[in-house]
């Protein structure tokens, strides 16, 4: 089901979060909000479960109108951060709540309940109670229980936080498999920038309040609309440094000059700009030459992670398959491949 | 009290329940030495030592005590018997009674006979009574060693000595002196009465001696009798009745009243519940006493509900103390509000401890406000409602003060609980007259009730359950 938000707007007491935010998830997507803590994430996602009442705008699960309506009749499947698993039941019972609240009858429970407890996986942990799983356990069954009632959307409020590193893989590619095969439409929220672009067919950045930009996991990272979302995703990070417009194609990096991409030649002199490199961009077999000192070497067994210090004083990072030529201290001139690198204006916005 | 002695007693059944495997030796390798031998507890000296004055005070206000209790509820001791040591004394009313019990007509004149006997003693005895002297060295010379078995021959012998005294009465006087028998006599010791009571009734045969001499003796005796006494006494029902009804009014009301305040101040805004809930501690913090006044104040004639039922035009009457019905919603409802903050309390602070995603969930999951408390709040405060429902039926078996303050068990015993009976019997009595046995019997009854309820309690809620197990092995 395609949920839309229209000029969304939520305060608390007399602070405005998120003003006039319009969002449309498509039916059958799942979409990453993702941003720092405190941009708003997780407000918008309890708003759309009903948990926040809305300030302004509505909210449209389809064509209906769900802005005023409770929680409870909103129909929609939420996992929590911490779970929220009811201690005093079995994994069984809690699976069952939702239908049970709802009125359903025994047998078509328990066939529900089966057939949820397959798909996920934990069959065979249906006697147990919540204390007696481990936290993968524990969110396969909180997964259970929010997408058994089959909700409108399913709502994910940083699931993996409270994983650890290997879970938290092994859970991101199941979360991403049972969406799929229930075809529910999802929302995902983590500042996880990983996650959301492994497991998500779109992402929306958000910063204080607002989206930024949304767009598809691989769009985002190579067209990023500004310096914000281009810091915000990419591991290890993009690299920024400041400098100045020549007007003859390059740009100035006090002591250094570097050339525009081709398609920004044209900049006027005098025009601060940032640009944005990212390690895989630098380090390449073709480019343009670029001297500098190796200062800080970090293996990282595949790949070899380099911090170079440019003359002017800037330290680029390059990431290249694994070589053991270079040490701390070693001169290198890596070729940098410039129409690949990101201008940012002074707004911080992309040219 | 009777708690703590479980929860202490629980936890080492928990201890127990974990025991420390010893690892056998490996038999191809030289036994290795340890430094200490696992599973053995350690005791230290200072450990005892800091335990010490909590154990000394332990035993001198619980143990002792109840030892105190079960021993004397196996007695008849009241004031009557007195605390001490007694004596042998037969009296007329205890003639009476042996009468009734089957002793003979002959053998109670044979026993409450006097007889007088002129000898050393007795002449002693009436020279300090102030008899004249030269009349009773005539009495020493002239009739020593005589022995009568009624008034009037030894009367008549005086009658004839020379120095007789001029008035009837001063000589009736003397001759009581020498007078010899067992009635309202005091005897320390057993032997001293029953020689005596052989003297002055030979003719009695051993087993009616034996009966007298047990029945004579004054002090407190070991005895089911009041046990026998609470079975067959016709009160009891009524007083185990009105307890029941007591204990299980005020703890639903307890339970129900803390359980609605403390969801109510969940549900409510922070502040206005702070107040809420703090209004509802004042019964709690007030001294039972000025409380109890203010329930007076409150019910008595000219008090706030007799002028408003006398304004509204309904009966007035002390609501207090002149209608069973009032009497009881009063007792109820007085206790009851004492018990409401503390249910209030533990459920308030058990309701924050579940946290709010849980509350969101089922919300989200669709369940009602009512489905959300009845499915999963209520279910998570489990221990604390057993907790207070356990505490508050044993504080409330074992508690009179307010009703003693209140209704003082009236009109009539309508209101009368187990405690306050004992309490009364005990020590309260209008007569005067403490039945320190009986009203021990009862107390006793009460502690054997009150453990057999919290072991069924503890039975009933799966207690293992609920404890956990200790973070830290030993």
């Amino acid at each position: 089901m395609q949920l839309t938000l229209d000029k969304f707007t939520k305060s608390f007491g007399d602070t405005e979060v998120i003003a006039d935010m319009d969002l449309t998830v498509r039916d059958g997507e799942m979409l990453a909000l993702l941003g720092p803590s405190g941009c708003g994430k997780s407000t918008t996602l309890f708003a759309i479960a009903g948990i926040h009442r809305v300030s302004g705008g509505r909210i449209l699960f389809g064509d209906r109108d769900v802005s005023d309506l409770p929680s409870q009749k909103r129909n929609v499947g939420v996992v929590f951060q911490n779970y929220a698993l009811y201690p005093h039941m079995s994994v069984a019972e809690n699976i069952a709540f939702p239908l049970e609240v709802a009125g359903q009858d025994r047998a078509t429970i328990k066939r529900e309940v089966q057939a949820i407890a397959e798909l996920v996986h934990i069959e065979k942990l249906l006697n147990r109670k919540p204390a007696e799983l481990s936290g993968g356990q524990q969110q396969r069954v909180a997964l259970a229980r929010a997408i058994v009632r089959k909700p409108a959307v399913l709502l994910l409020d940083e699931p993996l936080a409270n994983l650890d590193a290997k879970l938290r893989l092994e859970m991101r590619s199941e979360i991403r498999r049972i969406q799929q095969e229930t075809g529910i439409t999802a929302i995902l929220v983590t500042h996880d920038q990983v996650e959301a672009m492994s497991m998500c067919d779109r992402v929306a950045i958000m910063n204080e309040g607002e989206i930024l930009q949304i767009d598809s996991p691989t769009e985002m990272y190579r067209a990023p609309v500004s310096r914000f979302v281009a810091g915000f995703l990419g591991n290890p990070p993009i690299t920024f440094v400041e400098g100045v417009t020549d007007g003859r194609g390059d740009v100035d990096l006090s002591g250094l000059k570097l050339p525009l991409p081709a398609r920004l030649e044209a900049l006027p002199a005098g025009r601060a700009v940032t640009l944005g490199i990212r390690p895989e961009h630098f380090g390449v077999a073709r480019g343009l030459p670029v001297p500098g000192v190796v200062r800080f070497v970090e293996p990282q067994g595949r790949e070899t992670l380099f911090d170079v210090a440019l003359d002017n004083g800037a330290v680029l990072r390059s990431i290249q398959p694994v070589r053991q030529d270079l040490s701390v201290g070693d001169a290198v001139r890596f070729n940098l491949d410039t129409e690949a690198m990101l201008v940012f204006a002074e707004t911080g916005a992309r040219l | 009290m009777n708690m703590r002695a479980l929860t202490d007693g629980a936890r080492e059944g928990t201890a127990i329940a974990v025991p420390s495997t010893p690892v056998p030796p490996a038999v191809t390798l030289p036994p290795r030495r340890r430094g200490k031998p696992r599973g053995k507890p350690r005791v230290s000296l200072l450990g005892l030592a800091m335990l010490a004055p909590s154990l000394l005070l332990l035993c001198a206000f619980f143990f002792a005590p109840a030892i105190f209790t079960g021993v004397f509820a196996f007695t008849n001791m009241s004031t009557s018997t007195g605390i001490g040591k007694g004596d042998w004394m037969v009296t007329p009313v205890l003639l009476r009674q042996l009468r009734d019990a089957g002793l003979s007509e002959a053998d109670e004149q044979a026993i409450s006979a006097a007889t007088y006997v002129v000898d050393a003693e007795h002449v002693a005895r009436a020279e300090a009574g102030g008899v004249d002297a030269r009349f009773l060295s005539d009495i020493e010379s002239r009739l020593a060693g005589e022995t009568y078995d009624n008034a009037r021959d030894f009367e008549r012998d005086l009658r004839d000595l020379p120095s007789k005294p001029r008035s009837a009465r001063a000589l009736k006087g003397a001759a009581d002196h020498f007078a010899s028998s067992v009635l309202n006599r005091r005897y320390a010791t057993e032997a001293a009465f029953a020689a005596a009571l052989s003297t002055v009734a030979p003719g009695l045969a051993p087993e009616t001696l034996s009966l007298v001499t047990e029945r004579a003796y004054t002090g407190a005796v070991f005895t089911v009798e009041n046990f026998v006494t609470l079975a067959t006494r016709r009160d009891t029902l009524r007083i185990v009745g009105n307890t029941f009804l007591y204990v299980g009014l005020t703890l639903g009301f307890n339970v129900a009243i803390g359980l609605f305040l403390a969801l109510s101040t969940f549900y409510l805004p922070k502040r206005v519940g702070s107040v809420f809930s703090a209004l509802w501690l004042l019964p709690r913090i007030t001294p039972v006493v000025l409380y109890a006044t203010l329930w007076q104040w409150f019910t008595w004639e000219n008090g706030f509900i007799y002028i408003l039922a006398d304004t509204l035009g309904l009966p007035t009457y002390n609501y207090m103390k002149a209608g069973v019905t009032s009497a009881w919603t009063i007792m109820i409802l007085s206790n009851g509000f004492v018990g409401a903050s503390f249910g209030m309390i533990l459920f308030s602070g058990a309701l924050r401890a579940i946290p709010v995603q849980q509350l969101w969930a089922s919300e989200v999951d669709g369940a009602s406000r009512l489905q959300q408390i009845r499915r999963i709040i209520l279910p998570q405060l489990r221990w604390p409602v057993l907790f207070v429902t356990a505490y508050q039926t044993l504080s409330l078996l074992s508690s009179y003060e307010l009703i003693w303050l209140t209704t003082d068990g009236g009109p009539g015993t309508t209101t009368t609980v187990w405690a306050l009976d004992a309490f009364k019997t005990a020590l309260w009595a209008y007569s005067g007259e403490f039945k320190y046995g009986l009203g021990a019997a009862m107390a006793l009854i009460l502690v054997v009730v009150g453990l057999t309820l919290s072991i069924a309690y503890l039975i009933l809620f799966k207690f293992d359950d609920l404890v956990s197990r200790p973070k830290i092995e030993f």
